[in-house]
């Protein structure tokens, strides 16, 4: 056995017929490195080939710890091969060496050793953290919930993704929601949301972020068709004045509307604007996308769900848009669900059950399933 | 502390039987309807209210109205009502003419807690269909001159203060040297002075004012430029400051402005005195009488009469 470890870690130390791989995304780079594995093995001369059941089974527990590209681990795969293999380090050895892209063989005082990429464990850690994350999240009341989101986008990323965040718990949570919220935010950071924004974030969207996390918006359906004429004309007006020197975002009547009228005050204006115009709202907005994306939470929180959640399953997802999923399934489970299901099937041509049950894994997907509902 | 007193004992069949007897009859007996009204809590007058409607099917408060009239009839028109739709009220009155009323939006703004001020906006709610925010905002519409100045009024009506006792002194440093400099701007470049006055909690903003002050040995309100002021920005800013640095001293200065000079502001004085005699009167009075020769009810009785001083001074709880 030694030798077969021994003979295996000479040839890799020749000079590298295959060159190391740039960071590839996980999907691709598994199958471009088993592809590069077959080719590698038929240049070697033996010790033997594991035979094909290995093989296979190597496959399987590489998708399982990789999640292919998707979200969550295999964690029944995972804890099946930890069985069958009990006892057999040189097969577990097996496995690591055909996992080329999460392994790879170090040179020097390691030699031998396949240690791991660092960059694949973080991944590890992330997809193994994602069903922890989700369950904590649902046990938590939504307006903890919300506070803990704000603060740590205020605190932790600053900038661009703080705004998109704020501008989504602000507008898509009912009045008393969001008040509960800044609530909570103050028991657990003794100072209030809008202190901290107004003081963080110094770039020109902190008008805007301020009005909409201190909005007590009225809540009846009451709405005047002339003061949606009315704002429509005005929004339309300040889309002609905006300029990269003064931008949309910074003028004073977008700020004041989008920050105090009632949601169907609001959608009533945007629909008008869109008569008049031809063209939606947020598509004049183009180059603000704290504004887009106030308007389109405005307009309709389960369309913007869906588009989010959408993203979360492309192929160049990265962390953010992948931990977006957990968020919108766990804060809209008890709120809209139904109707991100509907929009999704629209935006997208298939059921929400569906896209989450092929895309992610284990018991993370368990627990989606399981709060998103027939 | 409030100040009217109020019987615990008489039913409000019997009270609404007594009004009846009052308004019967050429004329009214203001007196009597006044020995009622000013002496019961707000549970109280609801109950009266509900039972006189009950038992003589017309509303009350229009029998107040058609049988009373000048400064006494409005005065009891807003007592009567509960008293966190009162500052509803008195807050939509003032958004119809803003550039006059607004110390009334900063008063209700400032002088409230946290939790008061919600509770006031959600009355708004129900009553008018619209929410405060909006009310006051709206007025920028085609009226860029006085934006600065409802910038300052939508801060300070939106926001939802933290209401402990944390305070950051460095933070308070530093938010006094711009505060410093936005005041020496005059009238332009307000955003971080109104951030601050706007957000920060009160504890946090006393902390602010005291360092101004050891830094610059003037305070704020005396820092600010006097004279031209034509959109009203630094009385606001002013109205503000006074208001959540000491809110019983601020409400004993428009009770002593009311009443100086020839003539009276009656409708300040009916505010003042309808919306905290039963809420921190006694708090007002003592800061009043700190700083007069007279006391509060001398003044009134002074520069009132009738039955409108019958009223203030029965609420006053002489």
């Amino acid at each position: 056995m030694p030798q077969q470890v021994l003979a295996q870690a000479s040839s890799h130390s020749s000079p590298p017929a295959t060159p190391q791989p740039p960071p590839p995304r996980l999907r691709q780079a598994t199958r471009k490195q088993q592809e590069k594995d077959t080719q590698h093995r038929e240049r070697e001369p033996p010790p033997p080939p594991p035979p094909m059941a290995a093989v296979d089974e190597n496959e399987d527990l590489i998708r399982a710890f990789a999640g292919m590209g998707g979200l969550g681990v295999d964690e029944a795969a995972l804890v099946s091969a930890m069985g069958r293999w009990r006892m057999q380090p040189e097969r577990r050895a097996q496995f690591r060496r055909s996992f080329h892209g999460f392994f790879s063989v170090s040179g020097g005082a390691a030699a031998g050793i396949e240690r791991c990429e660092d960059e694949y464990l973080r991944h590890l850690e992330v997809e193994f953290a994602r069903l922890k994350d989700a369950a904590v999240l649902w046990a938590m009341h939504p307006w903890e919930r919300d506070a803990r989101w704000a603060h740590h986008a205020l605190h932790h990323h600053g900038g661009a993704p703080a705004g998109v965040a704020l501008v989504e718990v602000a507008c898509t949570r009912a009045a008393d929601d969001l008040l509960g919220a800044r609530r909570a935010y103050q028991a657990l950071h003794h100072r209030s949301l809008e202190e901290d924004v107004a003081y963080l974030l110094k770039d020109p969207n902190a008008a805007l972020l301020v009005g909409l996390v201190t909005a007590y918006r009225y809540e009846g359906e009451r709405v005047s068709e002339e003061l949606a004429a009315e704002e429509a004309k005005a929004l339309a007006a300040a889309v002609v004045k905006a300029s990269p020197a003064a931008k949309l975002v910074q003028n004073e009547q977008v700020v004041r509307i989008l920050a105090t009228r009632s949601k169907p005050q609001l959608r009533a204006t945007f629909k008008i604007y869109k008569d008049l115009h031809g063209k939606p709202l947020e598509d004049d907005f183009v180059g603000e996308p704290c504004l887009q994306e106030a308007v389109r939470c405005l307009y309709s929180p389960p369309k913007y769900f869906a588009e989010v959640i959408g993203r979360a399953f492309m192929d160049d997802a990265d962390r953010q848009a992948k931990a977006a999923l957990t968020r919108v399934v766990v804060s809209r489970a008890d709120v809209d669900m139904e109707e991100i299901k509907d929009a999704y099937a629209k935006q997208h041509g298939a059921k929400l059950v569906d896209a989450v049950a092929s895309n992610t894994h284990g018991h993370y997907k368990d627990a989606l399933l399981a709060m998103i509902g027939k | 502390m409030a100040t009217n007193t109020v019987s615990q004992v008489v039913p409000s069949a019997e009270d609404a039987a007594a009004l009846l007897k009052a308004f019967q009859g050429w004329g009214t007996d203001e007196q009597a309807v006044i020995a009622i009204l000013a002496h019961r809590d707000a549970a109280q007058r609801k109950q009266i209210m509900l039972k006189y409607e009950q038992m003589y099917s017309e509303s009350l408060m229009q029998r107040l109205q058609s049988e009373l009239s000048g400064d006494f009839e409005r005065a009891m028109y807003h007592w009567m009502l509960d008293p966190v739709e009162r500052q509803a009220v008195m807050a939509n009155a003032a958004t119809k003419c803003i550039q006059e009323e607004f110390p009334v939006i900063i008063e209700i703004a400032c002088a409230n807690s946290s939790a008061e001020l919600i509770a006031v906006k959600k009355a708004y709610h129900v009553l008018y269909k619209s929410s405060l925010e909006e009310d006051v905002a709206a007025r920028t519409t085609g009226n860029l001159r006085i934006a600065c100045l409802l910038q300052l009024l939508l801060a300070l009506v939106s926001t939802y203060r933290y209401d402990g006792d944390d305070v950051n002194m460095g933070l308070a440093n530093s938010e006094a040297k711009i505060v410093h400099e936005a005041v020496s701007n005059g009238t332009t470049d307000q955003e971080e002075l109104i951030r601050i006055v706007g957000t920060r909690s009160k504890a946090q903003l006393n902390a602010t004012f005291i360092c101004f002050k050891d830094e610059h040995s003037t305070s704020i309100t005396k820092a600010l430029p006097h004279g031209a002021d034509p959109t009203g920005y630094l009385r606001a800013l002013r109205t503000s400051v006074r208001c959540l640095a000491d809110a019983n001293k601020y409400f004993a200065k428009v009770l002593r402005n009311a009443m100086r000079d020839s003539g009276t502001d009656e409708d300040s004085l009916t505010r003042v005195v309808v919306m905290h005699a039963e809420k921190d009167m006694k708090g007002i009075r003592s800061a009043f009488q700190r700083r007069s020769t007279v006391s509060l009810e001398e003044a009134i009785a002074k520069e009132t009469s009738g039955d409108y001083r019958s009223f203030l001074m029965a609420l006053l709880g002489s």
